[in-house]
């Protein structure tokens, strides 16, 4: 029972990064906002967790190079133990049968790297950086912002759209033509033209394809690269945990309520207007605005009632894409792992492929609901800088598996996880021989766990596939702004523009469309 | 003193052709010099066998515009086309499925596997017509140039923007979504049944190197549908006579308006001075000039071998060499002695007077798909087949009956390099007819001959590089104002007097004839 009814102005359904983000924003502008969590733990998809006994590791997502730093400025993280490296941080793709690349991502350090290689190559990489630091204000201008209404905007948008069009115009013309031409091909394509070395396109395209239904083949591919190093900054020191952290802390000095193990059960909607939302132990909490960080079809296919929707809208949320293809392996490792031939090196970002094709066949599997025998691994180390998230000495692999199908034919099981872990760790041991005797535990969840854990439809990590139909009119032109056609209600989360990963932005283009409007 | 042309054309195929009957139409003096001894590129009839006359490479007339064979008076000139009365569609448990042309035959076919589906399908077929028919506004024209600070590119835009805004939020965001979409996922979005959408997806992927499920597959659909669109002529069909009869009849109506035609004339070299081009140079080594010459070849042809890649800036080169050919489809022909039976639907009934599918599950498109990444032709592919002669009885001695299998995959840049083709030729065509012989029991002891083509064939035969049957591939990046390179989709190039007049060229591939003519109506002047 309530002791007092506080009326909020508004309500966000959890508390992710983005969940977090828009909160905090809200009560900066002197909002009264209350945050609901349905987990015990805050953070969502970029938790940390002890997974296993003294272990610790992110829940899901571990990359933190796409943090805008806007948000950092404007919450004063910096002030809740939040810091930022200086650079993007190196990336390490072992292969069996050399040392590996370390890629580095200023092209001066990179060279002698590539070189070893393709001196060609080494050369090419400095133009690629060159091409990326030429669009990516133009691209993070777009991406940074809320989208323009294409289907129905007015006066505002068609404003934005030409100024847009204005800086678009400022490339030139080659650039522009270029750009054009890029958005949909497929990753494998773009770096063909540039690259001959298997390794270092493999170690390039695969953020290109990490949570979608994509290989390095498919055509449109090469716009989540473009997109992912534009997007491209330093990381947040000690990860994902460190950001929630902080979120979290600024959070409640601005007077945000935070409730945990909370679950909602419906969002109340009469007359088109949403009134707040009604929590499944039946408590109904009023609040002007409703500001959902879970994903789009959690949203309206579950929370909001069917009568309150059209049967355009449920229909086209229906074929959202939002087929999950990535499991999370944590692993507990008893000392510090070095890569074969790379003795004393340490490195906290890896990725396992060694060729597009390598990619591609990875890719395959799911297609036919099967996991991939040789799966493509991006890995973050969160011991390389939380000493405490390990006992010394030891070590943590937070593992993202690509790729697990959500429909794994025959279903999933624990025995279907025990040999997902297996893979991992066969396929770690071709890189660094023994890694099979300082295995302590390996946590599993795959996309199906995810979607239990956390809520997300389908276990997508991204709550929605980065395809291009998807993007810019995340997820339906209808509530591409933030806003719905359900007054009041706000979407606030990854499958909004600009989309996953922890970017915090669709969390701060929520507040200000919110902020704008009320 | 050789006569100086106003115009001359490289290359006798259909787009060559109908560029210089345009040209000539005007008034030009106008040559067109083709390679082989018989005129029509890839669109072609050829006696193969005493009897039997196929169309080897193209074998059903799409997307040919209708006012093209109004305004060259093509009917006239001998053009008659026999629309397609099914699509047909066997499946290997003995079921199949055949989409006729009236709507309810077809509807009951479909509900015999959904009914959802059947009710849904009509409402399929209008959305896209009216999306195809927004499309075709933009294949009918040159393809405006998004980048471009010109007044009148920027009222084009505008003008299309309107057009497009016109067609109501729903459909603007379908279309959108089509362009980048995979064939598949736009399906899904409207049918349930796999038996269904497997027909229906294949022509996402024909002539591409794209499975069912590759983004950017739903676009190429609705090129595909485009041809069905023009009501009162149906755009579907087969050519009597048949493909070459296409070529013969703008080649009848080119001379009539006195353009001059020489077959088994090769050229060698494009006559190039100062960037600007003179003429051609024949393999025999006799020089022909003319104020403008058009190459309706493919630009890697154009480009790297006839003009050479020492007359071109690094820049352009790059952007020819980065153009994605790579052919993925093979042809058979096959001369019967009898009439093949389907063991599903025996007999010679009305649902083989269209095309036969072998797609009987969006699976098994995507595991013929899979072979090819990798470099090996499809196992078990996906297959597109016509038996003409039941329709054009002149092809085939009576009793007597041609087949020929469209085959999607079958990857150029096969393991081992192209050149390994002919060694692998036998067991691809092997693979092929065992194929139908898995629907069509009786066919392999009723072959009278067998004509296997490999894209390595096609490349050798046709001309066109890597064998790619649409002058290049119909991904996004090579469409509308990209297509065949950025800043060149305007049929120029970057050497004077040499225009661009084929496939390779907006808005692509597909016997359509309209870059021919947008080519031809740029040069005159007479189109925006």
């Amino acid at each position: 029972m309530t002791k007092e009814k506080t009326r909020y102005d508004a309500v966000v359904i959890g508390a992710g990064h983005n969940g977090l983000t828009t909160a905090a924003l809200l009560a900066k502008k002197g909002r009264k906002v209350l945050v609901v969590e349905r987990r015990d733990s805050i953070g969502g998809l970029a938790a940390s967790e002890e997974f296993y006994k003294d272990y610790r590791a992110p829940a899901i997502l571990h990359s933190t190079t796409s943090v805008r730093e806007r948000v950092v400025r404007k919450l004063n993280l910096r002030k809740f133990g939040l810091e930022m490296d200086a650079t993007p941080p190196p990336v390490f793709s072992p292969h069996t049968e050399n040392r590996g690349l370390l890629l580095h991502y200023d092209p001066e350090k990179a060279y002698d790297e590539i070189a070893r290689f393709s001196k060609h190559d080494a050369e090419r990489y400095a133009d690629y950086r060159k091409f990326i630091g030429k669009v990516r204000r133009f691209i993070n201008s777009v991406f940074d912002d809320t989208p323009p209404d294409l289907a129905s905007g007015g006066r505002r948008d068609l404003w934005r759209m030409v100024m847009k069009g204005v800086a678009f115009q400022r490339l030139g013309k080659k650039t522009m033509m270029e750009l054009f031409r890029i958005g949909p091909m497929s990753v494998a394509d773009w770096l063909d033209e540039w690259f001959e070395t298997d390794l270092l396109k493999a170690s390039l395209a695969g953020p290109a394809i990490y949570g979608s239904f994509t290989g390095p083949r498919s055509p449109g591919s090469a716009f989540n690269l473009l997109l992912w190093e534009c997007a491209q900054g330093p990381a947040v020191k000690g990860g994902a945990p460190v950001l929630v952290r902080a979120l979290e802390e600024a959070a409640r000095e601005l007077g945000v309520t935070i409730l945990k193990g909370v679950r909602v059960f419906r969002i109340n909607v009469s007359e088109g207007r949403s009134s707040g939302v009604t929590l499944e132990n039946s408590q109904e909490i009023p609040a002007r605005v409703v500001a959902a960080s879970c994903d789009p079809k959690t949203t309206f296919l579950d929370l909001v009632e069917s009568r309150e929707i059209s049967e355009s809208l449920e229909h086209r949320m229906r074929h959202f894409r939002s087929f999950g293809t990535t499991a999370k392996v944590n692993v507990a490792l008893s000392s510090r792992i070095d890569f074969d031939d790379r003795k004393g090196e340490v490195v906290e970002f890896i990725r396992i492929g060694e060729s597009l094709n390598d990619l591609e066949r990875a890719f395959d599997a799911v297609k036919y609901g099967r996991i991939s025998e040789r799966p493509v691994l991006d890995i973050y180390v969160p011991t390389f800088q939380n000493k405490d998230f390990a006992p010394k000495g030891h070590a943590v692999f937070s593992v993202l598996f690509h790729f697990a199908p959500y429909e794994l034919r025959g279903g999933w099981n624990q025995a279907e996880r025990d040999s997902l872990a297996e893979k991992v760790i066969e396929t770690l041991s071709y890189y660094a021989r023994g890694i099979e005797d300082s295995i302590e535990a390996c946590r599993v969840l795959s996309p199906q766990d995810i979607e239990t854990d956390f809520g997300t439809t389908q276990g997508h990590i991204y709550h929605g596939e980065h395809a291009i139909d998807q993007m810019l009119v995340r997820p339906l032109p209808e509530c591409s702004q933030y806003k719905t056609p359900i007054s009041g209600l706000y979407l606030c989360g990854s499958g909004s523009h600009p989309g996953g990963g922890l970017t915090c932005a669709p969390g701060e283009l929520a507040a200000r469309s919110i902020l704008a409007s009320s | 003193m050789p006569r100086k042309y106003d115009a001359i054309i490289v290359g006798g195929g259909h787009n060559g052709l109908v560029c210089a009957a345009y040209l000539a139409k005007a008034g030009k003096s106008v040559l067109v010099l083709e390679r082989r001894h018989v005129l029509g590129g890839a669109a072609v009839t050829e006696e193969l066998h005493p009897g039997f006359k196929f169309s080897v490479f193209a074998y059903v007339v799409s997307l040919f515009r209708p006012h093209i064979i109004r305004e060259l008076n093509l009917a006239r000139h001998g053009l008659e086309i026999i629309p397609l009365e099914a699509s047909f569609l066997p499946l290997p448990d003995g079921d199949s499925l055949c989409r006729w042309a009236d709507p309810q035959l077809t509807r009951r076919e479909i509900e015999r596997f959904s009914k959802k589906d059947a009710e849904v399908y009509a409402e399929f077929g209008q959305t896209m017509m009216k999306m195809a028919f927004f499309a075709k506004s933009i294949i009918d024209h040159p393809a405006p140039d998004p980048t471009s600070r010109k007044l009148s590119e920027l009222l084009k835009m505008l003008g299309l923007a309107k057009r497009f805004k016109s067609l109501g939020s729903d459909l603007t965001y379908l279309h959108l979504k089509m362009l980048t979409m995979s064939a598949l996922d736009f399906l899904d979005m409207w049918f349930e049944s796999d038996v269904l959408k497997a027909p229906m997806s294949v022509s996402g992927i024909i002539g591409t190197f794209l499975g069912v499920r590759s983004p950017g597959t739903a676009y190429v659909l609705l090129h595909h549908y485009m041809g069905e669109i023009d009501g009162a002529f149906r755009s579907w069909g087969f050519a009597k006579g048949g493909m070459g009869r296409v070529s013969l009849a703008v080649a009848s109506a080119a001379l009539e308006f006195g353009t001059e035609i020489r077959t088994e004339a090769p050229v060698r070299q494009f006559l190039i001075k100062n960037n600007s081009c003179k003429g051609v140079v024949l393999e025999n080594g006799d020089e022909l000039e003319a104020k403008a010459v058009f190459s309706s070849l493919d630009p890697n042809r154009t480009f790297m071998r006839l003009v050479g890649p020492m007359h071109l800036d690094p820049e352009f080169r790059q952007q020819i060499r980065r153009y994605k050919l790579r052919g993925s489809s093979g042809k058979v022909n096959l001369a019967l002695d009898r009439f093949p039976e389907f063991a599903c639907r025996p007999g010679a009934g009305p649902h083989l007077r269209g095309d036969v599918a072998i797609a009987p599950s969006t699976q098994y498109l995507e595991k013929a798909y899979d072979q090819a990444k990798y470099g090996e032709f499809s196992e078990r592919p996906y297959l597109n087949i016509v038996i003409p002669s039941l329709v054009d009885p002149s092809l085939a001695p009576p009793g007597k009956h041609i087949l020929s299998a469209f085959v999607q995959y079958a990857p150029y840049h096969r393991d081992g390099g192209p050149q390994t083709w002919p060694k692998h030729r036998e067991a691809f065509g092997d693979a092929v007819v065992d194929t139908i012989a898995e629907y069509c029991p009786n066919i392999k002891e009723s072959i009278l001959y067998r004509q296997v083509l490999t894209p390595f064939d096609i490349e050798q035969m046709t001309g066109l590089s890597e064998g790619n049957i649409f002058q290049g591939e119909l991904s996004m990046e090579q469409m509308l104002f990209l297509r065949p390179a950025p800043g060149w989709a305007r049929y120029r190039s970057p050497i004077r007097n040499l225009w661009m007049c084929g496939s390779a060229n907006h808005p692509g591939g597909g016997v359509m004839g309209a870059p021919g003519e947008l080519a031809a109506k740029t040069y005159l002047g007479t189109v925006r």
